[in-house]
């Protein structure tokens, strides 16, 4: 079963209790290159624009459109965290492309972690626009029947946030790996190409629920 | 069928339903998805001048829908690659 072999992280080594599996050591890699890309360009900042500034700030325009779109009052408060993920969740997906590294988000914790950072976050922004009160009445409204339905639907998105994630990922990944089973060298080219197409579109979709679910807590209702 | 062995019979099964579930699993969403999107593109046909917003809801609805699908592939990988009853067939 080597196939099974290839998607099951393996533990590298421990630190005290903690198990440190390749997922980790992955995202660490994944995380030195952002950073240090991200360091590099935004060193020289200038008012003009040059080439790698340009394509920064376009990134950084296009996730703030999506935010403002969504949430038009205040909506540089998100900024942070939507665009973290997207970003990271972009560098992960793409990051199986290269040789020797897999996927982060093809490991199951890692889309949970990021679903629970977004579930707490959504209860944070929730709380912190409306009060605890507020919040917590958005709820009961408009008739507290549906106080069972809000709850499961609670659950049910951070579910498929991690699902929808993973499945997406691992998918891809299991693909590829058998096309290279059956025909090495061309024939999982093309694929690996639509598999740029769908890390960019997941990460996208991924930060675009983030805003949906902030939304519907910090939304006034009328 | 009936001489082989019950591990021989159970990997059978679990092959043969985990092709059939897939098969499934994919062409019911995908009519869904088809039905979105054919929705969105006669909306945007209509009013070209919407189509940012309707885009923004295209994608969401068809990621909506694509995770039954992913939800299919999730219970099949489990059935395939770490069924919690092959112990009991296979014995561990």
């Amino acid at each position: 079963m080597e196939l099974e072999q290839e998607f099951i992280p393996v533990v590298l080594f421990h630190i005290g209790p903690l198990q440190v599996t390749s997922t980790i050591v992955d995202t660490w890699i994944i995380m030195a290159i952002v950073s240090v890309a991200v360091i590099v360009l935004g060193k020289r900042l200038q008012i003009k624009p040059a080439r790698w500034q340009n394509a920064l700030e376009w990134v950084v325009e296009a996730i703030d459109g999506v935010i403002r779109d969504m949430i038009p009052e205040n909506p540089r408060l998100f900024l942070p965290i939507v665009g973290t993920l997207m970003v990271f969740i972009t560098a992960a997906n793409l990051g199986g492309l290269i040789p020797g590294l897999s996927s982060p988000t093809s490991d199951i914790n890692t889309p949970l972690a990021m679903a629970i950072v977004v579930f707490f976050s959504v209860h944070y922004y929730g709380i912190h626009e409306k009060g605890l009160l507020g919040h917590l009445k958005h709820y009961v409204e408009p008739i507290f029947i549906l106080l069972p339905i809000e709850l499961a639907s609670e659950l049910a998105r951070t579910l498929s946030l991690t699902f929808r994630l993973f499945g997406n990922i691992l998918g891809e990944e299991i693909v590829i790996a058998v096309l290279f089973l059956i025909l090495p060298y061309f024939v999982p080219v093309p694929m690996m190409l639509f598999s740029i197409f769908t890390s960019v579109i997941q990460a996208y979709v991924f930060g675009m629920l983030t805003v949906v679910y902030i939304s519907g807590a910090v939304r006034a209702y009328e | 069928m009936g001489d082989l062995p019950a591990s021989d019979l159970f990997i059978i099964i679990t092959v043969l339903l985990s092709g059939a579930g897939i098969v499934v699993g994919v062409i019911v969403p995908a009519i869904g998805q088809m039905v979105v999107a054919r929705s969105a593109m006669n909306a945007i046909a209509r009013q070209p001048e919407a189509s940012d917003a309707v885009n923004r809801a295209l994608i969401l609805c068809l990621a909506m829908l694509e995770s039954l699908a992913i939800y299919i592939l999730a219970v099949i990988l489990i059935l395939l690659f770490a069924n919690p009853l092959r112990q009991f067939i296979l014995g561990g």
